[in-house]
Parts: structure tokens; sequence; C-alpha cells
């Protein structure tokens, strides 16, 4: 019964003592946290319209205004996170036309002095009444060229109707979304 | 009998238990009331040695642990946070529970009656894994597109406390131990939030104005603090001033609470012994220093939407922004008031049976009532905690072995959200008068601790009388 008593009492010690002792943390290396970064990607709307030839109109004479633009500021854009940790944007801008006359698109980002920090034009293809003809393109801004989204406010919107002789009649949609990649 | 255990077993399931296992119906110490004010104890007085008499830290995560963020593998780093948070759910949670006893004693007042006291301080964090709202920051929506991201999941309870407690023991027969603990909360720091609700999705939308839709529905996250603001103001204090300021609050400077321990033992026969106890049946109204921070509301946009106005180079251009900010204040609120709540403490809930062999005679003492001992007690605990979202249980089995007198040991294994191989081991000795012991839980993820789900050690000593 001694010899019992003393096998226990040693045995119990040395466990406990020994995996007391032992309590470390292995086969980790915590140097890694300096590593850690959070990298979301946001899907993000823009700006959206749906117009027809009533907006095309001089409302002091009455003819056919060919040009008209709009300009709306992303107040997003100067926060800290996009200054600091955007990464990349991949814009989308996509028209849905029933004019049967080709629209030439200029999406322009400006800075808070209105200096131009890029551009983006394409040809909005003509469609017709009944017959809506998509149009998409893509901006992809990589990180070599970040600053210039990061330097932007205001995003202006110009429609220029190319000539033609049919009648000036249909709709026009706009959709756009920026796919903004961050580096936290 | 089995009336009386289908009763135990019952009351163990609607409430629930405690994170001190190895501790539970060791009769020798005095720790053993704190879990059970009811139990069966075998001395006639103790005195905590102040600041030592109790020490015990537990910790867990049911998720993850360190091995699987940090593991030394050569591979990167955020791809297994990543690959960690998705193999977590909304029920996974992180946990951490402190015990400082400051002050303990005890006496016996007569044959049948056990009085004691003391103070302690506790610290208890419980923090649900935000899921949704975690892999929403880490991942962001593009990968989750037509997948609400739900603030259900942001859960968690927090608080600081010293506890100021007294407590009888009372024999009521020869079978029959009941006890119970009064116990007044001072209240440091508290932080809940819980019943969130709201949820947040992207749709894609073919047929829609714009390529998404982004939606937030039904969104109403409350967090409740007190203790917090007036560090918060502070600017500029330092750890040593904040921690002083904290303490300030130990000595009822705080809010208050009250609670309340109950407990049994009841000797089935002379080898079967049953007990039970609930812990911490209380609440703490928090009434100072209190803020709630509360956003809800709902919204829904496609995008802003410019006009084409016919302007000339003198006219202001539409502030669409502006406008689209209003809307969005005035659709998803923020509000900080100064309510006071409420806290439920996370009652705890413990059931035990034991089976005693190889009987032991004590030392007859004239205020020694419990008569018979056994060398070998196998026994199984049933213990729960209340939390948020429901009860976190842990089942135990142990064999409790005394060698001699002078030091016994209890050797258990148990089943819980943390781990299947927390095999656990408390060991006590007493020299003379004075009484050591050391309790610690899931010992095989000791020489490892990276990649363990839980540890959890208690220590403590003191001066225990039995005659």
């Amino acid at each position: 019964m001694k010899f019992f008593s003393f096998f226990l009492i040693k045995s119990t010690g040395l466990i406990a003592i020994s995996c007391l002792l032992l309590g470390c943390a292995k086969d980790i290396d915590l140097s890694q946290r300096e590593d850690i970064t959070i990298s979301p990607d946001l899907q993000v709307d823009l700006l959206i319209y749906d117009i027809d030839q009533s907006q095309f109109v001089d409302p002091n004479t009455g003819n056919l205004k060919t040009r008209i633009s709009d300009t709306v500021r992303l107040e997003f854009l100067d926060d800290d996170y996009v200054q600091k940790d955007l990464f990349s944007v991949d814009f989308y801008f996509r028209h849905i036309n029933t004019f049967s006359r080709e629209i030439e698109s200029e999406i322009r980002f400006l800075s808070e002095s209105n200096a131009e920090q890029f551009t983006v034009n394409y040809t909005i293809k003509p469609g017709a009444n009944g017959n809506p003809v998509t149009t998409e393109q893509y901006e992809l801004i990589e990180e070599d060229r970040i600053n210039l989204v990061r330097r932007s406010i205001k995003m202006v919107v110009e429609l220029e109707v190319q000539p033609g002789t049919s009648a000036f009649e249909g709709e026009l949609d706009f959709a756009s979304k920026g796919f903004f990649s961050f580096e936290f | 009998m089995w009336k009386l255990i289908c009763f135990f077993l019952l009351f163990s399931g609607t409430v629930v238990a405690q994170n001190k296992p190895l501790l539970f119906n060791v009769d020798d110490l005095p720790q053993t009331l704190m879990s059970n004010p009811g139990a069966q104890i075998n001395f006639t007085g103790h005195i905590g040695i102040p600041l030592f008499s109790q020490i015990h830290l537990s910790a867990g995560s049911t998720g993850a642990d360190l091995y699987d963020i940090f593991a030394d593998d050569g591979a990167n780093i955020n791809s297994r946070i990543q690959e960690t948070m998705r193999n977590m759910d909304s029920r996974d949670y992180f946990s951490v529970n402190q015990q400082w006893e400051i002050i303990s004693l005890g006496w016996k007042l007569d044959k049948k009656n056990y009085l004691s006291t003391g103070i302690y301080q506790e610290m208890d964090a419980f923090v649900y894994f935000p899921k949704d709202p975690a892999i929403l920051a880490n991942e962001g929506n593009s990968n989750y597109l037509n997948e609400p991201f739900y603030f259900d999941d942001v859960s968690f309870t927090g608080e600081i406390m010293t506890v100021y407690h007294l407590g009888i023991n009372h024999k009521f027969d020869k079978r029959l131990t009941v006890g119970a603990r009064a116990k007044f909360y001072s209240g440091i720091f508290n932080a809940e939030s819980t019943g969130n609700t709201g949820r947040f999705t992207t749709y894609t939308t073919p047929n829609g104005r714009n390529v998404y839709r982004h939606e937030v529905v039904d969104l109403d996250v409350l967090i409740n603090t007190s203790g917090f603001a007036p560090l918060k103001e502070e600017e500029g204090m330092t750890v040593e001033q904040a921690t002083a300021e904290l303490l300030s609050r130990s000595f009822f400077g705080g809010n208050v609470g009250f609670g309340l321990d109950l407990g049994l033992s009841y000797i089935l026969d002379e080898q079967f012994i049953l007990s039970g106890s609930v812990q911490d049946l209380g609440a703490v109204f928090q009434r100072k220093e209190v803020e709630n921070y509360r956003y809800f509301g709902a919204y829904e946009t496609s995008g802003i939407e410019p006009l084409f106005p016919d302007l000339d180079e003198n006219d202001e251009a539409i502030p669409y922004w502006d406008i689209f900010e209003d809307e969005v204040d005035r659709n998803l609120r923020d509000q900080t008031t100064n309510q006071p709540y409420t806290t439920w403490r996370p009652i705890k809930a413990n059931f035990a049976m034991e089976y005693g062999f190889g009987p032991a005679f004590l030392p007859c003492h004239y205020l020694s009532v419990k008569k018979v001992r056994y060398m070998n007690l196998l026994g199984m605990q049933l213990r729960g905690v209340k939390r948020p979202k429901g009860f976190v249980y842990a089942f135990t089995t142990y064999w409790d072995r005394k060698i001699n007198e002078n030091q016994r040991f209890k050797l258990s294994y148990s089943l819980d959200d943390y781990s299947l191989t927390n095999i656990g081991l408390m060991y006590t000795r007493t020299f003379n008068k004075f009484n050591v012991y050391l309790a610690a839980n899931n010992l095989l993820a000791f020489p490892n601790l990276a990649k363990a789900h839980s540890a959890s050690v208690q220590l403590g000593m003191q001066l225990i009388f039995n005659n």
C-alpha cells in the first residue's frame, strides 16, 4: 500500500509539473502577424440614369441639344480607406440604347480643382425602337495608376449625339459599378 | 431514488455550469463551497492566504486555435485566416474567465452549520464569432452576391466585477446537506450586445436599373456599456491611471447587483452521493456611466442618379452626394443614449453523482458529522452555463483518489465544445494546516498550447482546520 501511495504521489506530481512546465506553444510563428492584411473586394453601384429624347431638348429654343452632361461628386473617394488602402478598381459602364443614332459617351474623373485625372470614352452603338442595343465598357485601374482614382472626387458624364437623318427618339439607360479591391 | 435523479437531471438541463469541475465536490477544499454551497465538507474552519487562496484562469475557443492562424508551414497567413473564418460558424465562441480570490474564510458555527465568506474579483468574456460581419470585412461582398450578411451574428458579453459573498452550509440530517450563498456584485465594467438583427445583401439585378441592388433590412444593433465612457473621455489616461480608476469601482463605486447560489448534496446510501448546485442566480443593475450605442433602420440603393439639368456656368451643380448621404442618414440611423440596463449573470448549474469505495475513517472530532469517507470516488458531473445563444454544456467523469490524510488527487475526463480529449488533474496537499492545491484541465494540450482549444488552471493556498 505504501508503495502504491508513493507511486501515485510521484507520478501525479510528475505529470502535473511536466504538463505545466511543458506548457508552451510550438510549430507556430507569431511574427507572421506583421503580414496580416484584410483584403475585401467590394462590388459597388455607382451612377444610373434612364433618359429619353426630352432630355436632349434645348429649353430656350426647343431644338435638339446634341451635347448634355452632369457632374456627381463621389465623396467616398476622399475617405481614408480609399486614400490609403485602395489597391485597384475595375469600372464597368453599360448603356442600353434604342435611339437610332450613335452617341459618344465621355466619362471623366476630375480632381477638386477640376483637373482631369482619367477619362473613359466610347461610342454607344445605335439601336432601334423595340430593339435595344447594349454597349459595355470596362476600365481597369491597377496599382500603377491608382493615384488617379485617389485624386479624383468628381465623375462627369457627357453624351454627344452624332449627326443623322432619322428622327431622334428613343431611350438610353445607363448603369455603372466599380469593383474596388482594398488591402488594409 | 430515480425520481431524485430525474429531478436533478431536469434541474441541470433547464439551468446550467461552471468551469472549475476539478474543484467540485472536493470535500477537503473550501473552494468546493464556491461551486456548491451545499457540498459535503470535511473541515471545521479555513482562512485563505489573502490574494493567493484561489487564482483561476480559463480560456477557450471552439472554432480556431493559434496553430490554425500562425502555423509555421510556409503558407500565407491570410489564406489560413480566410480558411479558418470560413470553417467557423456563428455559434463558435471565444471565452475567457478569470477569478482572483482576495479574501476567503469560514468556520463551523455548530455541529450542523458552516459559515463562509469572502471577496473575489471576476472577469468573464464570452464572444460569439461574428461570422457574417467578419467575412464581409475580410473578403467583401464580391464572392457573396445574393447572399445575406446577418448582423444577428454579433453577440457578446463581457464584465469585470468584485463579488462580496456570505454563505451557509447546513447539515439537514444524516443524508441531506443544503447550502446557500448570497452575493453582492460591484460592477467595474460591462459591455454586451445580444439579440441583434439585420442583414445586408448585394443582389444581382439582371432586369434592374443597375448591375446590383444593395439592401440593408431590419437593422437593429445595440451595444450597451457601463464603466467605459469615462475611460474613453479621458484622453491621455495611462494604463496605470485607467487601472486605478477601474479598481476604485471595486469597492461599491460602480454598478451594483445581487445574486444567489444554491446547492445540496444527498447521500442515497453509504456509497452513493448526489449533489447539485445553481450559481449566480442574479443580476447587475447598470445605472452609472452607461452608454448605449444603437444602429438601426433599413435602406436600399442602386446608385446615384444624375438628372442632366440645364445649367449654365454660373449655376450650382446639384449636390447629388449630399442628397444621397442625407437619405442614408435618415434611413440608417445611429444613436448614443444613457439608458440604464440590467444584465443577468451567466447562470451556472452542476449536477454530480458519485460512488465511493474503499472506506477510510476520519479522525474523531466533536464538530465533524461526516464519519465515513472513501479512499476512492468515481463520479460523473454535468455542468453548463447559460450564454446568449443558449446553454454551453460539459460532461465530466472523474476518479477522485485520497492518497492519505494529507494528499488527494482527482483525474477527470471531460466532453465539451472545445475538445473530446480533455484530461484534467487536481492535486492537493496539506502540511499540518497549510494547504496548497493545483488543478489544470486539458493537460494533453499543455505540451503545445498552440493546438489547444482550451486550457484552465486553478491554484491556491490556505489554512484549513480540522480540529
